[in-house]
């Protein structure tokens, strides 16, 4: 009997340490999920600015970057924010200044009641600014190691104040998850870029060549994806922005085009209009000596959708066949302009001819990898273009 | 029918039992490790001619086990070379064991602290790991296979699933060129590729233990040959995926793989957690195989009881667990096992079998 009232104890008290529940669980409802984070230039806000005044002291405090938090969903933050229709916000932002983004990251905990956890991080916007100033490797280095936020996240530049991205006037709708949803929009026009995430980031990091993200311009609380911005590779700056238009040729030249359209004018100066069904470009590397030269071929075929000279029918073959000229002379003109940006403003390979070179001949990519985008920067490519339109829609007038 | 005291197992659960041996913490550290010394993507080249390399290892311990029926190493050294250096020899695998038993738990703790368990204690997580070992291994080779015949379909079924879902991250691109510096990087590499092939020692008690141990060779070779596969898909998926550049950066790059993609609408969104969770599973068959074998052997050379054995080699294991004090003394001990287990290949199967030849064939002498 007294035996088993001993086991019995012994069972119990081994037990009891597993009774306290979960080590390091933290409840959902405790923490604050942020979805969204911009980085600027510093500029303290107002009411840091009014901390200040009252007495807030950090000797280590040193203000070099702002950035903001896109806190989601916000439950019982006390008041709620409110939008001019009455209905409460999705979202809440908080701006911080300092110099060191995981520090921020903590100063939040002496705002808040809930710390912050990265686990849901969507997108990461940069502005400008910051990057005139820091390098990308610098802002991103937290991100790229912290544990809970995943490399999925997608990196984007913004021109502007980069928090102002994260504003929306429509209630309901959260600008991190948006801009994150928009990057799928490919298919219905090349203006904008696939989303790039950490991953590649490290992979730009590691290799030190140069490439572009979707800019972001916002204005009244409204944003739009408005061309690409440029950063060095070997310095990890940024350097300028591609327009619209210039992304949408850089999408036709490495064949990422998906959906999308191409505009020109004849010679009436009538708008038509032809939406590219499908696109492939073949990149073709020629090493003679020391020299590189590069042939591109692009071939489309599509639709002629839009036209609006009434005069012109663009059922016949031959009507059909003289629109593909004036298209592939505005498409030889977007290229000319971008080959002259690309090679000779900004001299940054963002368009990826590296790729061949550095497959077909890894002997002379070896060579020239470390100093590429000055050895781009002179080397002749020639375009091949070849749109083909294969129908004229639902209607023959 | 289902309790077995005759401590054998089949050529299925030998195979298993080596798979389970060979797989485990590698897999996540695997493809930085061997893109750091090659450089180029053709590690996948590496991963397979360490396979071929590590197939005559094998090849060998077999071969030398066979000619001792139903005897494990640690019985038969002592029968070829003689009690004390038999003894010694064995001994040293025993550390080896034990040393790699406590890497593996260390791995287990370093990634449950990162990725899933911020701020539990390493201890809270290594002593109930061991401690249910423990509880395996008392129930002989038997028991143990058994688990292991349960646990590696899943967590090779959720494996396959998380690097299917990973595969619209591939890009055939990021593994070209192909040879683009010929095949020195490739052949450099076998000196990591080789490395996580270690545990496969554990062949020379396996075969011991088999029903048939005619059919060992086959057996040994399709337990190689699962984990090889294996190895050699994830370097594909992993540098296809991320490319050579940012694997070099990445201190788990498997994982982060896993973490680079997203899927919406499914019942698991991110494939890291139940990847990582699985694979704890496989960290745990992994570690008990070696705990059953470092346990074997010092039941087997010292002549102590089992209970005493398995018993005293848990603090042994936790001490060691415990012993690295940055991550990368972590790494390190790792490489160094890998190194460890090339030593003991000279020093025990090849050494052993060379004495045995010439005693048998030179001198005549009945072993």
């Amino acid at each position: 009997m007294y035996k088993h009232i001993r086991k019995l104890i012994i069972v119990l008290t081994t037990i009891v340490p597993l009774l306290t529940g979960c080590w390091s669980s933290k409840e959902i409802e405790e923490l604050s999920i942020y979805a969204g984070v911009a980085i600027d230039a510093a500029r303290p806000t107002e009411q840091e600015q009014k901390f200040v005044e009252k007495g807030s002291k950090s000797f280590q405090k040193k203000d070099e970057i702002t950035i903001t938090l896109q806190v989601v969903p916000v439950k019982s933050f006390g008041s709620k924010t409110k939008t001019d229709s009455g209905q409460a916000r999705q979202f809440n932002n908080v701006t911080l200044s300092g110099n060191s983004v995981l520090e921020l990251m903590r100063q939040y905990s002496i705002w808040r009641d809930r710390p912050v956890i990265g686990h849901h991080l969507k997108i990461i916007v940069i502005s400008n600014d910051a990057l005139k100033k820091y390098k990308i490797g610098q802002l991103t280095d937290f991100v790229l190691r912290d544990n809970d936020i995943r490399p999925s996240a997608l990196l984007f530049l913004s021109e502007g104040d980069a928090k102002d991205t994260l504003l929306t006037k429509n209630p309901g709708e959260i600008p991190a998850f948006k801009i994150q949803d928009m990057t799928q929009n490919t298919f219905r026009t090349n203006k904008i870029l696939e989303g790039f995430n950490l991953t590649q980031l490290d992979q730009h990091e590691n290799s030190k060549q140069s490439f572009m993200l979707q800019n972001i311009i916002s204005a009244n609380e409204h944003i739009e994806f408005s061309g690409a911005g440029i950063i060095k590779g070997s310095t990890g700056y940024w350097i300028g922005n591609l327009t619209q238009d210039e992304v949408a040729t850089i999408n036709l030249i490495n064949g990422s085009t998906k959906g999308g359209l191409i505009k020109t004018y004849n010679k009436d100066g009538k708008q038509i209009v032809y939406e590219i069904k499908d696109l492939k470009s073949k990149m073709r590397c020629t090493v003679k000596g020391d020299d590189i030269s590069y042939h591109v071929e692009i071939k489309s075929e599509g639709r002629l959708i839009e036209n609006w000279d009434d005069k012109e029918n663009f059922s016949e073959i031959k009507d059909q066949e003289e629109a593909e000229k004036i298209l592939e002379k505005q498409v030889m003109k977007m290229i000319k302009s971008v080959m002259k940006k690309t090679q000779k403003v900004y001299q940054a390979d963002v368009i990826g001819f590296q790729k061949c070179i550095s497959i077909k001949n890894p002997k002379m990519w070896k060579k020239v990898k470390d100093n590429w985008d000055e050895v781009y920067a002179n080397i002749p490519v020639d375009f091949d273009v070849k749109l083909t339109i294969t129908d004229f829609g639902a209607s023959t007038e | 029918m289902f309790t077995r005291s005759d401590d054998k197992i089949t050529s299925t659960q030998a195979s298993i039992f080596l798979t389970n041996s060979v797989l485990g913490s590698g897999i996540l550290t695997l493809p930085r490790g061997v893109v750091e010394i090659v450089q180029t993507p053709d590690v996948w080249l590496s991963v397979l001619l360490g396979g071929l390399v590590v197939l005559g290892v094998i090849f060998v311990m077999v071969k030398l086990s066979q000619q001792f029926p139903g005897l494990t190493v640690y019985q038969y050294a002592r029968l070829i070379v003689g009690k004390v250096p038999g003894g010694l020899l064995c001994s040293i695998l025993i550390l080896y064991y034990l040393v790699i038993a406590g890497f593996e738990a260390r791995v287990l703790a370093e990634i449950m602290g990162f990725f899933l368990l911020e701020g539990t204690p390493s201890y809270a997580v290594v002593i109930p790991f061991i401690w249910v070992s423990t509880y395996l291994v008392f129930g002989g080779i038997n028991s143990i296979a058994r688990v292991f015949q349960i646990i590696i379909p899943i967590s090779i079924f959720v494996l396959v699933i998380a690097y299917g879902f990973s595969l619209h991250l591939f890009e055939i691109n990021n593994l070209r060129p192909l040879l683009s510096e010929g095949i020195v990087p490739v052949v450099k590499g076998l000196k990591s590729t080789i490395l996580i092939y270690s545990g496969c020692e554990v062949i020379m008690t396996l075969v011991g233990h088999m029903e048939s141990p005619g059919e060992a060779m086959k057996a040994m070779t399709v337990g190689i040959g699962i984990p090889a596969l294996i190895y050699l898909s994830t370097v594909i998926v992993v540098i296809g995926g991320l490319t050579v550049d940012a694997v070099m950066r990445s201190t788990w790059p498997t994982i982060d793989l896993m973490r680079t993609f997203e899927i919406t609408g499914l019942f698991f969104e991110r494939f890291e957690f139940p990847f990582l969770v699985i694979w704890i599973m496989q960290m745990f068959c992994n570690f008990s195989s070696f705990f059953f074998n470092a346990s074997l052997g010092i039941t087997q050379i010292f002549k102590v009881s089992r209970t005493w054995a398995i018993l005293g080699i848990i603090p042994v294991v936790f001490i060691i667990t415990m012993i690295p004090k940055r991550i990368n003394d972590v790494f390190n001990l790792g490489n160094d096992i890998g190194y460890a287990s090339i030593i003991i290949f000279f020093l025990v199967p090849c050494l052993l079998s060379l004495i045995y030849i010439i005693r048998k064939k030179g001198l005549k002498q009945n072993v």
